[in-house]
């Protein structure tokens, strides 16, 4: 937990990777995940860099692979992703699976090529006996055409020089789409000297590429003459037709038509074996497939680390540059020595000086894992910034709380969220692959966290499914009203509404012990009432929230060494948030505790009104003595702060840049030995300067000083804080609104719905009949309503209120993630 | 039309034109070029180019990689997004893509009328026709003997129909009178284009009639200058000038009286448009030819085009750059598998 609070240390390292055991290193720490490593070749274009050959051979593999897969999946077959753990072969086991790789794509590939051409015969025989077998029917189905074929010798002889014009025949088949088209060409080419009929086979035929079953045409065209023969031949090639030998006689057809169908048995069988091959070959592939696939795939990311590298001068090692946690560099050590171990020389690690800012790391354990996200969706913070996470914890559930307070819906999102909780070592629940879930699963703590603080302010609002519960004696008593004021029977029947008179003796026995005194559900003023007291809170809870966030710039401060923010910045917006808000809930818990509800109550809104106008009206009481002299200070005071906050720090700095300015030598000097030196603290000491915040990161010392640059940085956060007190503390109101909508939200419920059906049937068996469904529609909408949709609305505004009121007040939020090279997500 | 293509052109085209937008931002840059140029052999184009927006487009070919696998390799992924413009299309920018094919289409037909002549078999110059000018009845071609046959027989159902009414003639086809059947076709297709563009208004016409006029006179100084030792008359030579450019008519009489490349130029220094680009023209071995200075001017309208919004103009010009980078990428393939560096820079810049 200690590393919650800020980020961990992190150090720029160089490893000396001996040339022999670099791959192995790279694998090692590949999979422990330590290191970031930095581009130290980033001037060098992809194809010039040292392991391009290597990369090339495993994309090369991964092409077969892809290959093998998609063969693997036309079959229908899946692949299972590999069990256990597979560390990146080594670089000589890449040639024994590429060889293998290659033989069996060698092997599906002629299988397959096997297949499709017997497939293609097939088909081909198929279309055949589909055209023969239409074309035996011809007689029936076409009689004039067929009466006018056998009619035409008889017409002829008399004409005796066309005594040798035959009839032939074009038979084929065409895909359907085509047809029409075809039938137009051959129509208009051709002059109409020819008759052409189209029929779709039967059955549809299975596509020898596809496998889809498909319908063809068969067409059968006659004609006269060769030159007419030699068009309709040319343009059913152009149209892609099988066209077939079609035998005139009726029974030569038939006889084909048997031979043919003898061939597609011969040819089905030895498909069938062809298939069986097919299916043993898929079937290694499916078992060899997918640890080979994870083992190039880290060999191929290995080696674009390699890539990274620089060669050193002697050509006997790499020298890789990256990030690594402070806390992990004995382990990185202890990795690089192991496993350079057998190339005889050891591979080094050693921290280096830099400039640059580190990445952030911020460890996180399944926990405050969620936390830590809605922090770094705001923005991953600073190197070592202040980390306002583990405060998340609490006060992101207890915002929320504040705006869902009620025991039953609370109870149960934490039961919900508690399931979640105990089922989340749960394979099945684990590997789920619904988004909407995952968000949930992700959120389990976060859920069981916010439902039981629900369930806590719940108890404070004393709602549960907006019902009050009387766990306690109230604190007021009606009958003592009743008998100490009299009330006739005349007066108790002309007035529905009686009050409660506190200054009459026995009526109010003292405050409730806990919470919301239940006998104000039973009072008309009891929205009137909550208003107030929430409205109250929310400002509380607001000043408190945002105080603790200038607070948490301290630290900030301290850390990066610069004490004049703390007093030129830190103090002023103290002075001035507690003096003007401070106040105001000073006034808030002043007016609780020593005003006595019997007498008349000042009002606060009015005092703090005439604080700012340094007047006063003569109505309002004073709260107590002395309070305008107070008040007109605090004002004074706040206001004083103003210009410390704008001036101080561009002053300050500049006075700090002519100190040093005349001798900027020796300072660099200084300033390059401590880096030296000690590396970490010259680095911690650099990432907070101003000049940096003020657009010039990196070289601090030597970035000249823009007083009207940091002036300008200065007044847009002196006016983004002063005017972000004011409409920040507004803001805080959405408290008090969310929780009084949620409020209202389940009191309409329960009285449009459940009420109504406890009041229909008086018998037994009829409520018990009716209950059924509405308590059905009390429970959806419950749930649909006041827990998914308010729980969404009321999330949102938490939220709103960390990134935007809470964290505004310290937290920068610019740094960038430390992304170890890692197999990890690589292996999904 | 109605003026003010912006109140209503997204509602129909406005994704396209997104789409295509986004396409030109991924066409390679000055950089790309570079490192291109860099390159030792074509695996090397290949890696390069996988970091581009090409892709893994080559990820499946086999070994050895040349230069027409990239080649074709490309036209595919260009023809597969201009297939996807096309399908996703309303009218009337399906019509003014149908035009932007025809262009590919005339060429196809003219290529596989060629090929019959000289008795090649039919698949083998399949290969060779561009994929955006495919169409079913193409392969017909070689069944027709005479212009009128081949627009009765072939193409009366294409969209090449229309362009066929000035060249139908019984001559039979051989090489010269197929020669003249191009550029009559590619006369008419780009007049009728051009009347489409016109008839369109809007930025469109603003935009693509430019273009189109600058096509034209490419067309017609090129024939001119292709023509010069040949047996075409002169009136004949006239005939093929497409009349939609800017030359048109004073420019075109001329050009039809030139007899040299001399002439040309002297024709050319009349307009201001086409003077620079003949005065940039090299001399013999050193300079640029007159094609790559016609090119270069054709980026460089290209590029303007996507400089106005709500017109058709984008999508030609975007397949336009897009071949231009192709013709760029093939050069410098060409350049380094022929070990012949000393010309790989004479590729056409796009900026």
């Amino acid at each position: 937990m200690g590393s919650m609070f800020r980020s961990e240390e992190v150090a720029l390292v160089q490893l000396f990777l001996p040339t022999s055991a670099a791959y192995t290193c790279v694998s090692q720490l590949g999979e422990l995940g330590l290191v970031e490593f930095r581009d130290l070749n980033a001037s060098v274009s992809a194809f010039q860099r040292r392991f391009v050959g290597d990369v090339r051979r495993c994309e090369e593999l991964e092409k077969t692979f892809t290959f093998l897969q998609e063969e693997v999946w036309r079959a229908g077959l899946a692949l299972h992703p590999p069990e256990g753990r597979l560390l990146a072969p080594p670089p000589r086991d890449l040639l024994r699976i590429q060889e293998e790789t290659d033989r069996l794509a060698r092997e599906l590939r002629d299988v397959r090529g096997n297949q499709q051409s017997l497939r293609a015969q097939l088909h081909q025989l198929q279309l055949h006996s589909a055209v023969l077998g239409r074309g035996h029917r011809l007689p029936l189905a076409a009689t004039p055409t067929d009466g006018l074929l056998e009619r035409t010798p008889l017409l002829q002889p008399p004409g005796g020089p066309h005594q040798d014009l035959r009839v032939n025949f074009v038979a084929g088949a065409v895909e359907p789409a085509k047809a029409a088209a075809l039938e137009r060409l051959l129509w208009r080419a051709c002059r109409g000297f020819l008759i052409a009929s189209f029929r779709e086979t039967e059955q549809p035929l299975e596509d020898p590429v596809t496998g889809e079953p498909a319908t063809w045409m068969t067409f059968l065209i006659s004609y006269w003459g060769e030159q007419i023969g030699q068009k309709i031949r040319k343009i059913t090639d152009c149209f892609h037709c099988h066209v077939f030998p079609f035998v005139e006689q009726e029974d030569g057809r038939l006889g084909t038509l048997q031979q043919l169908q003898q061939q597609s048995q011969e040819l089905q069988e030895v498909l069938g074996e062809t298939e069986r091959f097919l299916s043993q070959v898929l079937g290694r592939v499916q078992r060899l497939l997918p640890p080979w696939r994870v083992q190039i795939h880290k060999m191929k990311a290995v080696y674009l680390v390699l890539n990274q590298c620089s060669v050193s001068a002697t050509h006997k090692c790499l020298i890789a540059e990256g990030w690594c946690a402070a806390s992990d560099l004995p382990a990185l050590q202890q990795v690089l020595q192991d496993s350079s171990s057998e190339a005889g020389v050891s591979a080094v690690v050693h921290r280096i000086p830099c400039r640059d800012m580190p990445p952030t790391l911020i460890r996180t354990n399944r926990f405050t894992a969620s936390f830590q996200g809605i922090v770094d969706a705001y923005g991953v913070g600073r190197y070592q910034e202040v980390n306002p996470a583990p405060y998340t914890i609490i006060t992101f559930p207890f915002l929320f709380a504040v705006m869902f307070g009620d025991v039953g819906h609370g109870l149960l999102m934490f039961l919900f969220a508690l399931a979640m909780v105990l089922a989340e070592n749960r394979p099945a629940v684990k590997t789920a692959q619904n988004e909407i879930w995952r968000t949930f699963f992700g959120g389990r703590y976060l859920l069981l966290l916010m439902g039981l603080f629900s369930v806590y302010t719940g108890f404070i609002y004393n709602e549960c499914f907006s019902r009050a519960t009387t766990i306690f004696p109230s604190g007021w008593s009606v009958a003592a009203m009743a008998t100490q004021s009299g009330w006739s029977d005349a007066f108790l029947a002309e007035h529905p509404l009686l009050t409660l008179d506190p200054a009459v003796s026995g009526v109010f026995l003292g405050p409730y012990p806990f919470g919301i005194d239940p006998v104000w559900s039973l009072a008309v003023n009891h929205l009137s009432f909550l208003n107030s007291f929430k409205m109250k809170m929310s400002v509380i809870l607001g000043v408190t929230h945002m105080t603790f966030g200038v607070v948490l710039g301290v630290f900030n401060h301290v850390h990066f060494g610069q004490w004049h923010r703390l007093l030129l910045e830190t103090l002023p917006e103290l002075t001035f948030l507690l003096g003007l808000f401070g106040y105001l809930v000073f006034l808030v818990v002043y007016k609780w505790l020593f005003i006595a509800a019997a007498a008349p109550a000042p009002s606060i809104l009015i005092h703090f009104i005439n604080m700012f106008l340094f007047s006063r009206s003569p109505t309002n009481p004073l709260l107590f003595p002395g309070q305008e002299v107070v008040q007109s200070a605090l004002v004074v005071v706040a206001l004083a702060a103003v210009p410390v906050l704008l001036l101080g720090t561009p002053l300050f700095l500049r006075w700090q840049h002519r100190r040093r300015s005349p001798r900027p030598a020796g300072r660099q000097l200084d300033e390059d030995k401590s880096g030296i030196l000690d590396s970490s603290d010259a680095s911690v000491a650099g990432w907070g300067s101003d000049e940096e915040k003020a657009g010039c990161p990196g070289d601090q010392e030597e970035a000249e000083f823009v007083l009207s640059e940091v002036l300008m940085h200065q007044a847009i956060h002196t006016i983004e804080f002063c005017l972000g007190c004011i409409s920040n503390t507004a803001s805080y109101l959405r408290l008090w609104a969310l929780s009084l909508a949620h409020a209202q939200l389940s009191e309409v419920l329960w009285a449009m719905v459940m009420r109504e059906g406890l009041r229909m049937g008086r018998e037994l068996g009829v409520a018990a009949v009716v209950l059924v469904p509405i308590f059905a529609a009390f429970a959806v909408l419950t749930v649909a309503i006041l827990l998914v949709m308010e729980g969404l609305s009321a999330f949102l505004h938490a939220l709103r209120l960390h990134w935007v009121e809470f964290q505004n007040k310290f937290y920068l939020g610019s740094g960038y993630k430390l992304s170890p090279f890692t197999f990890a997500e690589e292996e999904d | 039309m109605l003026e003010g293509a912006e109140f209503y052109f997204n509602v129909d085209h406005g994704y396209l034109e997104g789409l295509v937008r986004g396409c030109k931002a991924s066409l390679l840059t000055q950089q790309d070029y570079i490192n291109l140029v860099q390159c030792e052999t074509l695996e090397d184009v290949k890696i390069h180019l996988q970091t581009t927006d090409y892709g893994n487009f080559l990820a499946n070919q086999t070994n050895p990689l040349t230069v027409s696998k990239i080649d074709t390799e490309m036209r595919k992924k260009l023809c597969r997004e201009f297939e996807y413009f096309r399908n996703h299309s309303l009218e009337p920018l399906s019509t003014f893509f149908t035009y932007m094919t025809c262009s590919y289409m005339i060429d196809n037909v003219i290529l596989l009328m060629n090929g019959a002549l000289q008795k090649k078999s039919v698949k083998e110059i399949l290969v060779k026709c561009h994929p955006l000018g495919r169409f079913t009845e193409m392969e017909a071609v070689n069944i027709a003997e005479t212009p009128s046959d081949l627009f009765n027989a072939v193409l009366v159902e294409t969209a090449l129909a229309p362009f066929f009414q000035d060249c139908m003639s019984e001559n039979t086809l051989d090489e010269l009178n197929i020669e003249l059947l191009r550029n009559k076709l590619y006369k008419s297709y780009l007049e009728a284009f051009y009347k489409f563009c016109k008839n369109h208004g809007d930025v469109t016409a603003e935009i693509m009639c430019p273009i189109l006029e600058f096509e034209a006179d490419r067309r017609a100084f090129i024939i001119t200058l292709n023509s010069f030792g040949t047996e075409l008359s002169k009136d004949d030579r006239e005939t093929l000038y497409p009349t939609c450019g800017k030359l048109y008519p004073e420019g075109l009489r001329l050009l039809a009286q030139a007899e040299d490349f001399e002439q040309m130029r002297r024709v050319a220094d009349h307009y201001g448009v086409y003077k620079p680009l003949f005065e940039a023209v090299g001399d013999g071995s050193g300079g640029k030819t007159l094609e790559d200075v016609f090119y270069e001017r054709e980026v460089q309208m290209n590029v303007l085009a996507f400089n106005r919004q709500f017109h058709y103009g984008v999508f030609y010009a975007y397949t336009k750059l897009k071949e231009q980078e192709m013709r760029n990428i093939v050069w410098i393939a060409e350049c380094i598998s022929q070990r012949h560096r000393t010309k790989i820079n004479s590729y056409i810049p796009i900026v």
